[in-house]
């Protein structure tokens, strides 16, 4: 009989179907043996957006195990496997050997062969930018000072890559680097809702280091390295959310920042203030309660300030909205500490603004400084770094798979310092972020396609 | 999701072919996650949700960049309800109606051009319906796609979920508490999004691996298999998009987590059948 599961449910069973196969090994080492994609077709462990109706329960055997697992919930075992694996070079293969069978194969396919890069960070003791790529799903490590590509059809070498279904990584999104450790921490937008922790020195398909499963719809990452606490925007229900920077697992958050007067309206970007004691958070605007129909709204856009250990329904301290700050879908936010300035990705300004004296600000207040025009190379920017050993903005744009590095003090139309590129200098990225529904356009003879 | 853009290719676009433009920014007021979208050729418009914001969009057909929609039904008398739940949209550009699928089991459908604060025209909802369209959890939940047959003036619902079900259909009209004139017993498998062939009453899903095309009956419950056609993916997942191309006779797919659009030729979908259904090549994937 087909059940429809929880998606705990799944992941239990999921981590019970592994743990047989490690308990059969001959050593009986705690390594996973193999993971065994569940029976094609049935409405298995489907996403939280993805899932339906008509909830079944369990077999008796079923609730057993379950019942015997949540009891112990961080067991070796369990906690090996308790995230799914995307799969993809099994499915790959299934299709391909279809294929050979006479299956029909697709007479175009509109993708991107590049990377689409979501997010960046400096390690300044290593002298890496890591960049996070959301549509081949990895990231990709480079030296920081490599030169830009000279020929318009040279690319980027990077120094690693990590990629594959022991890395767990897919739809990755929100990135952070450990500064003393050098750990990157990779958050995912959709799908398997959850943070994955890896060494600096991590390389190929690996498993990380540490798992911790978070809410659906994370956005974004920041670090209050004092308390050793790590924030994760959640698009919707609109949240911030605050763990233990080592926290794996189950582990819940330490607080969360969440409810009406909070203003977190399609909370994106994130930055933390420990010398002011201030978070930033950047708001889309878009606000609805989900459980009464007929609430939804829009808001302009913003960046809400709190304190840093705010908590609950908290208000913000101060409101940065209005036309004059140019925000436009911001995304990642970074705080210079030296100076009070906070730099902010603007995907669909494609800029980079910059806000003196952020702990003070409030209202319609314009950037002190805009990082924008054709010299700059930009192309919807959604993520920022700063390095303040080099004096050096560094820069993600979705848009052309590139990265583009600044002086710290940059302004106007000015041109990179140096460009890491994955594709040709003339790239467009078509910006697809989970291609889940398509219409056409007969008229045209256009394909649309939402994300 | 994380960009939540509308990107318009050309029909011919293969790997790493740039948008021709792309519907985008704070103006828009678009915003995560379109699970459906409809295009109005007759009007040259298109259809979409902003689900964070529990609203219906409705841009210009050529609409580029920041662009504002035309229309917008927002507001507490629409009955709009959910997150996930508000991603399935649907237009009857005939009848000028659009509908819209609601976690609280109703078919909620408005007047094409309502614009702003405004009721649902009619509710399809109740017991004898039999509607069962998913409930609205913390962080996620959905509702199927529903589609309609303007020529043969049918609403098509599945209940049951992606994993196998049955399909509703009933008057286009039908309104209250009214039961299904047909139902496809199925069970029928499909990602976010199915289609129909209304020409010739067929009903098309994409099950990760086969295209399947079911008959689409207009009384009783039909227990008849569909005929399934190989075309696995790759990477993907379950909550596959699919729109039909008649002219071109091709099925489009979009690959959700495969994060690509694929285009197959599947005659089979548009043409008449030959007594005894039409041959295929390959054997379904299972």
């Amino acid at each position: 009989m087909r059940v429809r599961r929880t998606k705990l449910e799944c992941v239990i069973l999921s981590a019970a179907l592994v743990a047989i196969g490690v308990w059969a090994a001959p050593d009986r080492a705690s390594r996973l043996v193999s993971v065994q994609q569940l029976p094609d077709g049935s409405d298995w462990c489907m996403a939280d957006e993805s899932s339906a109706t008509n909830p079944s329960s369990p077999s008796p055997d079923e609730k057993i195990l379950f019942s015997a697992l949540r009891r112990d919930p961080y067991s070796t075992l369990v906690f090996a496997a308790q995230f799914t694996t995307p799969n993809v070079a099994e499915q790959e293969r299934q299709a391909a050997e279809a294929r050979a069978h006479g299956a029909r194969t697709p007479v175009r396919t509109i993708r991107d062969t590049a990377p689409t890069y979501s997010a960046i960070a400096v390690d300044v003791n290593s002298n890496e930018v890591i960049l996070q790529d959301n549509n081949l799903w990895e990231y990709l490590v480079f030296d920081r000072l490599a030169p830009t590509p000279t020929r318009s059809d040279e690319i980027t070498q990077p120094k690693r890559i990590v990629k594959g279904d022991k890395t767990l990584i897919e739809f990755n999104n929100g990135l952070y680097v450990d500064p003393v450790s050098g750990d990157i921490f990779s958050v995912e937008s959709d799908t398997g809702d959850k943070m994955v922790r890896f060494p600096r020195a991590a390389e190929g398909d690996v498993a990380p280091k540490a798992v911790l499963h978070t809410p659906h719809r994370v956005y974004n990452l920041a670090a209050d390295e004092a308390r050793q606490e790590i924030f994760a925007t959640i698009e919707f229900p609109p949240q911030v959310v605050i763990y233990r920077k080592d926290a794996s697992g189950e582990e819940k958050p330490l607080r969360t920042i969440e409810g009406d007067d909070t203003g977190l309206d399609a909370p994106h970007g994130i930055a933390v203030d420990e010398k002011d004691q201030l978070l930033f958070v950047s708001t889309w605007g878009h606000h609805s309660n989900f459980r009464i129909a007929g609430t939804g709204r829009w808001y302009p856009p913003a960046i809400k300030v709190y304190p840093l250990a705010a908590k609950g329904n908290v208000k913000p301290l101060r409101v940065i909205t209005g036309d004059r700050t140019q925000l436009d879908w911001p995304a990642a936010m970074k705080f210079n500490p030296s100076n009070g300035d906070l730099y902010v990705a603007n995907d669909i300004g494609q800029s980079v603004i910059l806000f003196a004296n952020a702990a003070k600000l409030q209202g319609d207040v314009p950037p002190a400084r805009v990082i924008h025009g054709p010299s700059t190379r930009l192309r919807n920017p959604t993520g920022v770094a700063l390095d303040l050993t080099h004096q050096e903005l560094w820069v993600s744009n979705l848009g052309n798979s590139s990265a583009t590095v600044y002086p710290l003090m940059a302004n106007g139309d000015v041109p990179p310092l140096r460009i890491i590129r994955s594709a040709e200098e003339s790239k467009r990225g078509v910006n697809f972020g989970r291609t889940a529904a398509v219409t056409y356009d007969p008229i045209r003879q256009e394909i649309l396609v939402p994300n | 999701m994380n960009h939540p853009q509308i990107a318009i290719f050309a029909r011919s676009a293969k790997e790493d072919t740039p948008y021709l433009r792309s519907i985008e920014g704070q103006k828009s007021l678009l915003g995560r996650t379109m699970h459906d979208i409809a295009f109005d050729a007759i009007h040259d418009e298109l259809v979409v949700t902003s689900p964070l914001a529990q609203a219906i969009l409705s841009f210009r057909g050529a609409a580029n960049g920041e662009e504002a929609p035309l229309r917008a039904i927002q507001g507490d008398k629409t009955q709009i309800k959910g997150v996930g739940a508000t991603g399935k949209v649907s237009i009857d550009p005939i009848h000028n109606e659009i509908f819209l699928a609601s976690p609280d089991q109703a078919i909620l459908v408005f007047d094409r051009m309502a614009n702003g604060n405004v009721a649902p025209k009619r509710i399809l909802s109740g017991p004898d319906t039999q509607l069962s369209l998913g409930e609205q959890r913390e962080g996620g939940g959905n509702v199927p796609c529903i589609r309609i047959d303007p020529i043969h003036n049918l609403l098509l619902v599945p209940v049951g979920g992606y994993g196998g079900g049955k399909v509703l259909i009933f008057d286009r009209t039908a309104s209250g508490n009214t039961p299904p004139k047909a139902v496809i017993q199925g069970p029928v498998r499909m990602g976010n999004q199915f289609e129909i062939y209304a020409p010739k009453l067929r009903l098309i899903t994409h099950t990760r691996n086969n295209i399947e095309i079911w008959k689409i009956p207009e009384s009783g419950v039909s227990t008849e298999a569909p005929l399934k056609i190989p075309a696995p993916l790759g990477r993907q997942s379950g909550d596959i998009g699919i729109v039909l191309d008649p002219l071109h006779k091709e099925v489009i797919i979009a690959t959700a987590a495969g994060n690509n659009i694929m285009t197959f030729s599947v005659p089979e979908v548009f043409d008449d059948w030959p007594a005894g259904g039409p041959l295929t090549s390959a054997a379904p994937v299972r």
